[in-house]
């Protein structure tokens, strides 16, 4: 690399706590050259957000400060200059995009007006010549009908479009450096790729310099030339992606590769030592033609009769007892409201729904008391699960109690048998979520399923929200727990490598519908649909020699690309 | 423009609310103990003259009819005969309706003008002098009730320093609304201090909040953060509990009218209550209604037009 465009020495943050300073980036350096994408990788809390703020001064609390090093570009020191310095660099030299473009889009504004805004301000031209600008930025970013959607509000979009939006406010006055955090992680994988193609696009036509902020390590691979490697605010390592990821030098680094639930090689019929179902045994969940269909609001006296929405249009299922089956599929794809309608959670429009022999729909009371003795849930937000005001210990008590299936002195007994199961100590009895982290959070969920004694155990997104090596810990613990228990288990996830890691038999849903299904192996190594095959192909790998295929044509990026989202219900 | 569609759809939901309402109305007004013969007649009441009244006004007939009558009246514009100022109700209101509505309007405008710089003061601030000061100053208006704070004004403004009339109301548009002003500001001032609070909260909330820091990230000055972005959001809260507060501002009204001596629907309710005179209080009673559910409607329509989220 020759001169980098810019250079960051020895910068360290601290936060003024009330129990005194903690320095939450410690000494860091690394330099940016031009039109190279830069990867910074580590988990929650090891501070690449945080340092990204720094680099333009946009501290998220004001008791954060950065207490030395330097940031210079164009030789100047980007720590020490002015209030209005930093604000024209802002923007003018260091786009930014976020995690999250739905929350970061002014709901109120027009996304055309949004982008405009920065063209104004920083150009200081008249509003008619920001228009012009902001729809050809529009139409760079990948909208394919900018004068007309320079008009809508980010609502209208989905959440690919707002993200090519929010790219696009960024872009607005052309930097040469672009900040991107976490910018495809709330985004599903076909489309994830797709803004993973524009950034690399546009690194290309303009010569932008990335930083991209990212926990996966299969993206870093797929798009970026360097990695650097963050824990708990220091560098670790950094390097060309094919040294970092092939000759990974710090045992961080190789456990983090080592936890990335990679696709295994696509063998040819692959053969995978797989228990024969006896076939006189009578399924324990049996789905048939099942139809949910929820009302549309918005009816009013003059539009006729009430509109429904379809999130799950005739789905037929059956699971064994003991089996794991993993249901995939992106937003909308119905998987969470076949889940909820299995367990009684959600009205069933048309269709039977059979656990272990009571029909949810003809023999409701009984089938809905067998289902709450006999099924439990852990949900995707560990900490959204777990009522903050209980101890561990209580919130278990509270299910035991209810169940009555142990006697009431056995309790604490059986809470410590819990929380041994889902491997934690038995002092968190008396903690609360709060003080726990997101994988201990998660553990605790696990053991309150268990308490329910549970034949089925359904687990929706469970591990997508926490970070890959407690990922890899949770299924690890799952696995353990289905052998031992005799669980049966579904698995619904929007990750395909953890559900082909995890299931022996996946369910792929598209709209409501099942397009695929079959033994995990089978369906992985040679789906045969292409929709499969797509949603297969956009998974970044971590071998950065098995290029991202790009993005298929077809009905998929077409509907993503028509710019107005259709109404659909995740 | 489908997102204002709801404005053909709702005054159709207004029709069984009313009936509702009127219903209510008419039955409580009849539960005040008290007779509006015996009133009106005084000291010259006599057991024939009463009955001669009770059957003029139709008081005589079972409350079902009354009510029948009622509506039937209404299904011709009219609201019956006042038992104390001899003429059809729905005339009184007419003559009444337009200080009131003036007040209230300037009372909303006014508390805005109060409410939105002080509370960006306050949030910009958060935390700093300026932020406790307004609080101190806002928690004190909400414990001042209005008609104490009326008085303080008159003394004050009136008698001490002779700028503003004491009581009543003007002739032309200019005078009239320079005898508004302290009953304007009496009303403002202790609504600014909910207002405040609500949107100081919101405020403080979206500085804090994405929108905010996408902003800054573009370089935008903090100005055109906090007008363009901060302002408009924080709105779509405040908005909503300005239409709940409606109901509360009506009875502000009563209050001040009776306490400025302004001829408006309030002091005419008043007057009505004391005489006992059911027509004209339940003609009052059915605008007020009125108002405050087409308040809430426009109040809708306001939250669609800043918030293109809303559907109706």
């Amino acid at each position: 690399m020759s001169e980098p465009l810019l250079s960051v020495r020895d910068l360290s943050v601290v936060f003024a706590g009330e129990d005194g300073p903690r320095t939450l980036i410690d000494s860091l350096s690394f330099d940016l050259g031009k039109g190279e994408i830069l990867g910074l990788v580590g988990e929650s809390g090891s501070g690449k957000s945080l340092t990204c703020r720094s680099l333009v001064r946009l501290m998220p609390s004001p008791k954060l400060a950065i207490t030395s090093g330097t940031v210079m570009l164009d030789g100047k020191d980007l720590t020490t200059v002015s209030e209005a310095d930093i604000r024209e660099v802002r923007g003018r030299d260091i786009g930014m995009i976020f995690q999250n473009p739905t929350s970061h889009l002014d709901p109120l504004m027009r996304i055309g007006d949004q982008i405009a805004e920065g063209i104004r301000v920083h150009r200081g031209v008249d509003s008619k010549e920001a228009r012009a600008v902001a729809l050809d930025i529009l139409a760079q970013v990948g909208f394919p009908h900018p004068a007309r959607q320079y008009n809508g509000y980010p609502h209208e979009f989905s959440g690919g479009m707002r993200q090519r939006a929010m790219i696009g406010v960024a872009l607005s006055c052309d930097p040469r450096i672009l900040i991107a955090d976490e910018p495809t992680t709330a985004l599903d994988v076909t489309i994830q790729a797709q803004i993973l193609r524009l950034l690399m696009d546009l690194r290309e036509s303009r010569g932008l310099s990335v930083i991209l902020i990212t926990h996966d390590l299969g993206i870093v691979a797929q798009t970026c030339d360097r990695i650097a490697v963050l824990r708990q605010g220091r560098l670790l390592e950094i390097g060309d992606k094919r040294d970092v990821l092939g000759r990974p030098q710090h045992p961080y680094t190789q456990n983090l590769i080592a936890s990335h639930p990679s696709m295994p090689e696509r063998q040819a019929l692959a053969v995978i030592a797989q228990e024969p179902v006896p076939l006189k045994a009578r399924p324990l969940v049996e789905i048939d033609d099942l139809h949910v269909r929820f009302p549309v609001t918005g009816r009013g006296l003059f539009s006729g009769g009430p509109r429904e929405f379809a999130a799950v249009k005739g789905v037929s299922l059956q699971v064994m007892p003991g089996e794991t089956v993993g249901i995939v599929g992106e937003s909308g794809s119905g998987k969470s409201t076949l889940a909820r309608a299995l367990l009684g959670l959600t009205p069933i429009s048309e269709g039977h729904v059979t656990f272990d022999g009571a029909d949810i729909v003809t023999e409701r009371t009984k089938a809905l008391r067998k289902l709450r003795r006999e099924t439990a849930m852990v949900f995707q937000d560990p900490y959204n699960a777990l009522n903050p005001r209980l101890t561990i210990g209580a919130t278990l008590a509270e299910v035991l109690a209810v169940q009555e299936s142990v006697p009431k002195e056995r309790i604490p007994e059986r809470i410590g048998e819990l929380l041994d199961l889902v491997g934690l100590e038995r002092e968190f009895a008396s903690r609360k979520p709060l003080s726990m982290s997101g994988g201990q959070c998660q553990r605790a969920g696990i053991a309150r399923a268990l308490a329910v004694n549970p034949k089925l155990i359904v687990a929706d997104e469970c591990v997508a929200a926490l970070d890959v090596t407690i990922q890899a810990q949770i299924v690890d613990l799952f696995r353990d727990l289905k052998q031992r228990l005799n669980l049966t288990l579904l698995f619904i996830a929007h990750d395909l490598a953890i559900v082909r890691n995890l299931c022996e038999r996946v369910v792929v849903m598209y709209h409501g519908q099942i397009v695929e299904e079959g033994p995990t192996e089978d369906v992985f190594s040679a789906p045969r649909e292409a929709y499969t095959q797509a949603l297969i192909d956009a998974i970044p790998d971590i071998d950065p020699d098995k290029p991202l295929v790009s993005p298929r044509g077809g009905d998929a990026l077409a509907e993503e690309t028509s710019g107005l989202v259709t109404g659909e219900i995740s | 423009m489908h997102r204002y569609k709801f404005v053909l759809h709702r005054p159709l939901q207004f029709l069984p609310v009313l009936f509702g309402i009127s219903v209510i109305t008419f039955v409580l007004v009849r539960l005040i103990p008290g007779d509006p013969a015996r009133v009106l007649l005084g000291t010259k009441s006599t057991p024939a003259a009463i009955a001669a009244i009770r059957a003029q006004y139709g008081l005589d007939q079972p409350i079902w009819l009354q009510y029948f009558y009622f509506l039937q009246n209404l299904a011709h514009g009219e609201m019956g005969k006042s038992i104390l100022y001899k003429i059809d109700v729905l005339k009184l209101i007419t003559t009444r309706i337009e200080p009131t509505l003036t007040l209230v309007l300037c009372s909303v405008l006014l508390s805005l003008v109060i409410a939105m710089p002080l509370a960006s003061l306050a949030a910009r601030s958060n935390g700093g002098p300026a932020d406790h000061a307004v609080r101190f100053v806002s928690t004190f208006g909400i414990g001042f009730p209005p008609f104490w704070l009326a008085l303080m004004l008159i003394i004050f403004f009136s008698v001490r320093l002779d700028v503003f009339p004491v009581s009543g109301y003007g002739e032309t548009v200019v005078d009239k609304l320079y005898h508004l002003i302290l009953p304007s500001l009496t009303i403002a001032l202790s609504l600014s201090t909910v207002l405040i609070r609500s949107l100081r909260t919101a405020m403080i909330a979206e500085l804090k909040g994405d929108v905010a820091t996408a902003a800054r990230a573009r370089g935008m000055p903090e100005s055109i953060v906090f007008w363009r972005h901060v302002m408009p959001n924080s709105l779509v809260p405040t908005v909503n509990l300005l239409a709940v507060n409606v109901g509360w501002l009506i009875g502000g009204t009563v209050v001040v009218e009776s306490v400025f001596a302004l001829p408006g629907m309030g002091q005419l309710l008043v007057r009505a209550i004391f005489s006992r005179d059911y027509m004209v209080v339940q003609g009052v009673a059915m605008v007020f209604a009125c108002a405050t559910v087409l308040v809430n409607f426009l109040a809708d329509i306001v939250t669609v037009a800043i918030d293109p989220r809303v559907k109706q």
